[in-house]
């Protein structure tokens, strides 16, 4: 396994918006090149609109970079081996209300490989892993929002991935279940996994990563390490108010 | 190009399978497949009936709608046929005129869309045999018009040229023109045990067993109008024609 | 790849299942239920016709019903879930785009199947209590009817890939269904045509399915097995739509 979980070289997108007359473009990223380490948590901050939904989706092979190049684990994102190696947790993700959370994961679970006893196995590691087994005999209609959070996580773990990629995984949720998936996270680092996750909240940020990439409109205005915003006066939030002002 | 994304993995190749698999179908198709309907311009649609036929054909429920036009022509015709006694009725060597006071509930002049109806009803649904024996009975041997009937019977043909059951009653046509009776039950005989004879055609069949003096023949085929059809007036008449056999038997 | 077949059927099974647990399967479902007997009035109008008016109208019934639901499910099943984002969760995993299109439209076929199957055990049940034996051709009608759902199945996942919304892809896919029951009088009048009318015509004949080959229901006793050159027909169409529809997806960004 390389050292280096993603590779960004000069990585530009733009988007294509088609109109009546012509078509309308506009640059989400550009000229981006950082380095993901393997076997660290590594954080994306970013005003509304900075690009880090865009990063996330470049890594998962959801969209295809116009210019430069990309690699996770040395291999193309939207390959099938790259994505066996990746999980994939989205912004407020959603599954079918009338469906047990079981069933909804023995489907993705199918979905990355699985079949017979290692995916039954696999569903119930990641019910109890993310603390949804008291709740497997719940429709997801009944879940709470951190509930569904978990239930995101959860499927993310299925396939035992090298790489998580997180996009704002404690949002909206009450401190305690951000303490859970803290816990979580944390212990999935220790594991060995790599860990890449986007937040607005700072201070999140702060306690779970080792390293932050502060994305200002499109460009990566900042790499920041666990020691350089320790030593900094006014810590991490401060390094990041100065960045994107 | 500014916007669009580096990668199209499968480009034109797909679409290029596409479009061959596209004119594969349609050439398979062309090529396998002849309308065994009549073409557009024969179909001449009654003033009342330009919507429903235009769903007939978009839809691909021919069938449906031709049935729809059977119920119409029925309701058109009414089922007053045998509201008077029955020895009343339409005989197939009567030549009718415009003071003919036979079938008191039907007769030459009336029912001037009959023929366009049964007809369209052809034109929507060549198969439907059954409306087209029934129009071709009702106007050959109670409306007194041969003419038409054998127009209608010429135009079911022309789709179903194999179909015995129209020359069958063409014959049976040209027998009544001859006033023969007894020709004429015996033209109609094979079509009734065949599922798609119409009531009126097993009607006429034994209305003129009895009138050649085959009784037995008819009492057979009255039992079996009042044991099959669904068709109340026809199943009172066949009792009622049964108790008469009957009574001139016991005589 | 070795395991593209459980793939396909686990996309497959997942959206057979979320078709009939959709809502708006049950509303057609007692839709159907109810059209179908009351299909008896229309049968008792037509006396000693009545069997033949409770099939074809029983079987038109059907067909229509089947159609409505699967258009609708065509139409909005790959739009729902890229506005769920359920997408994400599929693509960013290894599933080939090619596979989870297979899944989708053959869950939708299936689901068609399965409403077919179901409506045809209630029609046959009324044409037993009414005392009447099983249609001729029956098993024919039905097959064309599925051939015919599948044909519009596909090209309605095509339409849905570049339309701009599930009821612009519910039209144009029903004014696909009721071109495809007119190309045998499209034929007819490309024959009798001339110049750039003649070519017009010509191309529409080649380019849109012709629905009347599976129409099964709409011939007469042994007219009605459908011809093998049909199913290589519907094959090819299927086969057509979706390559198209794996171009347009394969270019897809989510």
């Amino acid at each position: 396994m390389t050292s280096r979980a993603v590779t960004f070289s000069k990585v530009e997108k733009t988007y294509k918006r088609p109109r009546l007359l012509g078509a309308a473009y506009h640059t989400a990223v550009q000229d981006l090149s950082f380095d993901i380490p393997a076997g660290e948590i590594t954080g994306l901050l970013g005003l509304n609109g900075a690009g880090k939904t865009t990063i996330m989706k470049l890594i998962t092979g959801l969209l295809f970079p116009t210019a430069g190049s990309l690699k996770v684990f040395g291999l193309p994102p939207s390959g099938q081996p790259a994505k066996a190696k990746v999980g994939f947790l989205p912004e407020l993700p959603y599954f079918p209300p009338q469906v047990k959370p079981g069933a909804a994961l023995a489907y993705y679970g199918r979905l990355s490989g699985l079949s017979g006893k290692d995916l039954s196995l696999a569903v119930a590691a990641a019910l109890e892993r993310t603390g949804l087994e008291p709740h497997a005999h719940k429709r997801v209609a009944e879940f709470s929002k951190g509930m569904l959070q978990r239930l995101g996580l959860a499927q993310a773990l299925l396939h035992r991935p090298d790489l998580l990629v997180l996009d704002e995984p404690v949002s909206g949720l009450d401190p305690l279940a951000i303490h859970d998936i803290r816990k979580l996270l944390a212990g999935l680092n220790a594991e060995g996994r790599t860990i890449f996750l986007s937040s607005h909240s700072i201070s999140e940020v702060e306690k779970l990563c080792g390293r932050v990439l502060i994305m200002v409109r499109g460009r990566l205005a900042k790499t920041v390490s666990r020691a350089e915003w320790e030593a900094a006066p006014g810590g991490l939030e401060a390094i990041f108010v100065e960045a994107v002002k | 190009m500014p916007g669009a994304g580096r990668r199209a993995p499968r480009g034109l190749g797909l679409l290029l399978a596409a479009l061959l698999a596209l004119g594969a179908g349609g050439g398979a198709a062309y090529y396998g497949y002849n309308s065994p309907f009549p073409p557009p311009q024969e179909i001449r649609v009654p003033p009342q009936g330009a919507a429903g036929d235009m769903f007939a054909l978009a839809f691909g429920a021919r069938r449906l709608f031709a049935d729809m036009w059977f119920v119409r022509l029925m309701q058109y015709y009414g089922t007053e046929e045998f509201a008077g006694d029955e020895e009343s009725e339409a005989d197939p060597g009567h030549k009718h005129d415009e003071h003919c006071r036979h079938g008191a509930n039907f007769g030459t002049g009336k029912y001037p869309g009959f023929l366009p109806m049964a007809r369209h009803i052809l034109e929507i649904d060549p198969g439907f045999v059954s409306a087209g024996l029934y129009g071709a009975g009702s106007l050959a041997f109670n409306m007194g018009r041969t003419a038409e009937a054998e127009e209608l019977l010429a135009y079911g043909l022309r789709y179903s040229p194999k179909e015995w059951k129209y020359l069958k009653v063409l014959a049976a046509i040209g027998y009544s023109k001859a006033e023969d009776p007894a020709a004429v039950a015996g033209q109609i005989q094979p079509l009734l045990k065949e599922p798609d004879c119409p009531v009126m055609l097993k009607q006429l069949a034994a209305f003129l067993n009895k009138k050649i003096g085959n009784y037995a023949a008819a009492a057979v085929i009255y039992a079996d109008i009042a044991l099959t059809s669904r068709d109340e007036a026809y199943v009172l008449n066949a009792r009622r024609e049964l108790a008469r056999l009957a009574r001139r038997t016991v005589r | 790849m070795k395991n593209w077949l459980p793939l396909t059927w686990a996309v497959a099974a997942n959206s057979f299942g979320e078709s009939v647990r959709h809502r708006f399967f049950t509303l057609f479902s007692v839709f159907a239920f109810t059209a179908i007997y009351a299909s008896v009035l229309a049968g008792v109008m037509a006396v000693d016709e009545e069997a033949r008016v409770l099939a074809d109208l029983g079987l038109a019934l059907m067909e229509l019903t089947t159609l409505a639901y699967v258009l609708f499910q065509a139409s909005s099943s790959l739009l729902k879930e890229a506005e769920t984002k359920t997408i994400y969760l599929v693509f960013s995993r290894p599933v080939p785009r090619w596979i989870y299109l297979a899944g989708k439209m053959g869950g939708v076929m299936l689901t068609a199947a399965f409403m077919l199957a179901v409506m045809s055990c209630m029609h046959l049940a009324l044409l037993y209590f009414r005392g009447f034996a099983l249609p001729a051709a029956y098993g024919w009608a039905l097959a064309g009817s599925f051939c015919k759902l599948a044909v519009i199945t596909a090209f309605a996942f095509f339409v849905s890939l570049f339309s701009t919304s599930s009821v612009s892809t519910l039209v144009i896919s029903g004014i696909l269904w009721t071109l495809g029951h007119f190309v045998s009088e499209t034929r007819f009048m490309a024959e009798h045509a001339y110049g750039i009318k003649a070519v017009l015509l010509k191309a529409v004949i080649w380019l849109i399915p012709n629905l009347q080959l599976f129409n099964a229901r709409d011939a007469a006793g042994a007219a009605a097995a459908i011809a093998p050159a049909a199913f290589l027909a519907g094959a090819a169409w299927i086969l057509a739509a979706y390559l198209a529809s794996l171009w347009l997806l394969a270019r897809k960004e989510f």
